[in-house]
């Protein structure tokens, strides 16, 4: 059971996808102009993410080493176009939303990457745990970029008014302001591994040396 | 070598031909479906447009949904353009006694791609002049920027305008050089104040008004010469 909580939780710190791989950097720049849009495209990333991690790794036996890219990504575009139909027909003022970034999540690498690097190995069961966590993970890494840059570009996050025009840098809301928020939560993330690490490391080192002591 | 090649393209010709399968399968079921919800939003934004300055409806729901069904085969073929705004609907016509309305949809690029705009004009006593607009798709626009249109009280900035400001074509406040006038005088000249509520934001509202100009410029040159006044 641990290990099936650790399968959906790593995807939110450890591994997560946009902080720590680095992946899926063009959706994560455009889409972060504020915070709703950055959760709308988590939430469809989500769920494609979820989908096809569950279909490839149901195909993964039937799938030749040789053509399995093009058998991916047939498999993702084809979700993407029918999850694209539904909604449209469906969930219309959903898909008025989150049109734009439908067409979009076909070339979101972490889909890609986890249908490769995860999907394609494992199976059933621990693959939709492993699309549900790094989804929610890109979702909150998407929100998180988003909600400063809407805050400090509009006064707003969610469109809630926190201290409206008070303090407004549009550069924020432009492509200036998602590198540099980009680049600082990066930087932030790094240094709590950093630390996390050199924690690691100076436990380690104690405890040889107290190992040393007793044995002398 | 061969024996596998074959397997390979045979598995992969498969997998492909199920996706076909699959996505025409969904496109089917779906096909009515999405075209009554691209009509029923078309009707909303048209009673919008349709309505006068107390909330009331100057034609009646039944007409409006009526007009659009009939003409739902011609909705989003390009009708006009000047190259800068383009009509991709047909002109929706309406009558209240004496007084014609026409809605037509139309598009200009702004920022980040096409600004929808949905107009109705409004014809009495030979006169052609701006009714009301609805601003139908500023997705690509940047929010706290350009899609601060989405704000009803920005796209009333757009009317009513009299066939004298049309004329002349309707223009930003800071393209026309008058951003002193209040929003009212503006309009009566064709000029869209927007400066005060739209700062460093010019761009989505530009794209607004030249899909509007668009529109007046194909009713008045060619809908209307047509003899259909």
């Amino acid at each position: 059971m641990a290990s099936k909580w650790k399968e959906l939780t790593k995807g939110i710190i450890s591994e997560n996808p946009t902080y720590v791989q680095v992946l899926g950097m063009c959706p994560t720049l455009a889409t972060t102009t504020n915070a709703e849009n950055a959760f709308g495209m988590g939430i469809a990333a989500t769920i494609v993410l979820i989908m096809s991690n569950v279909v490839i790794s149901a195909i993964r036996k039937t799938v030749p080493e040789k053509v399995r890219m093009p058998i991916f990504i047939t498999v993702i575009a084809t979700l993407v176009t029918i999850i694209d139909l539904l909604m449209h027909a469906y969930t219309y003022d959903l898909w008025k939303t989150l049109g734009l970034f439908i067409p979009l999540i076909t070339v979101n690498c972490i889909i890609m990457g986890r249908a490769e690097a995860y999907a394609s190995k494992n199976g059933i069961f621990d693959s939709f745990l492993d699309g549900l966590g790094m989804g929610i993970g890109f979702t909150l890494g998407l929100v998180l970029l988003g909600s400063i840059r809407e805050l400090l570009g509009n006064g707003t996050i969610f469109g809630i008014e926190v201290w409206g025009n008070a303090f407004n840098m549009f550069a924020m809301i432009l492509p200036p302001g998602a590198f540099l928020t980009l680049g600082l939560l990066s930087a932030f993330f790094a240094s709590i591994s950093i630390r996390k690490s050199d924690k690691a490391k100076k436990m380690a080192s104690q405890q040889q040396a107290q190992k040393a002591g007793e044995q002398r | 070598m061969n024996k596998e090649m074959l397997k390979t393209s045979l598995i992969l010709m498969i997998y492909t031909l199920a996706a076909g399968i699959a996505l025409s399968l969904v496109y089917t079921i779906t096909e009515d479906k999405i075209g009554n919800a691209e009509l029923e939003n078309t009707i909303t934004a048209m009673k919008y447009v349709l309505t006068d300055g107390n909330g009331n409806q100057v034609i009646s729901s039944e007409e409006i949904e009526k007009t659009v069904s009939e003409k739902s085969s011609e909705m989003g073929n390009v009708l006009y353009t000047d190259n800068i705004g383009t009509i991709n609907s047909p002109v929706y016509e309406f009558a209240s006694g004496e007084t014609k309305y026409y809605v037509v949809t139309g598009y200009a690029p702004g920022y980040g791609g096409n600004v929808i705009t949905m107009a109705s004009f409004k014809y009495e006593n030979g006169e052609l002049s701006l009714y009301a607009i609805k601003v139908l798709d500023y997705s690509q626009e940047t929010p706290g920027l350009g899609a601060k249109i989405a704000d009803e009280n920005i796209q009333k900035r757009f009317y009513p305008i009299p066939e004298n400001g049309l004329r002349n074509g309707i223009k930003v406040d800071k393209d026309a050089g008058k951003q002193a006038l209040n929003p009212e005088d503006a309009k009566s000249q064709g000029v869209v104040k927007v400066s005060d509520v739209m700062t460093g934001a010019t761009i989505t509202p530009r794209a607004v008004s030249n899909s509007l100009n668009a529109m007046y410029n194909y009713l008045k040159k060619e809908y209307l010469q047509g003899g259909a006044n």
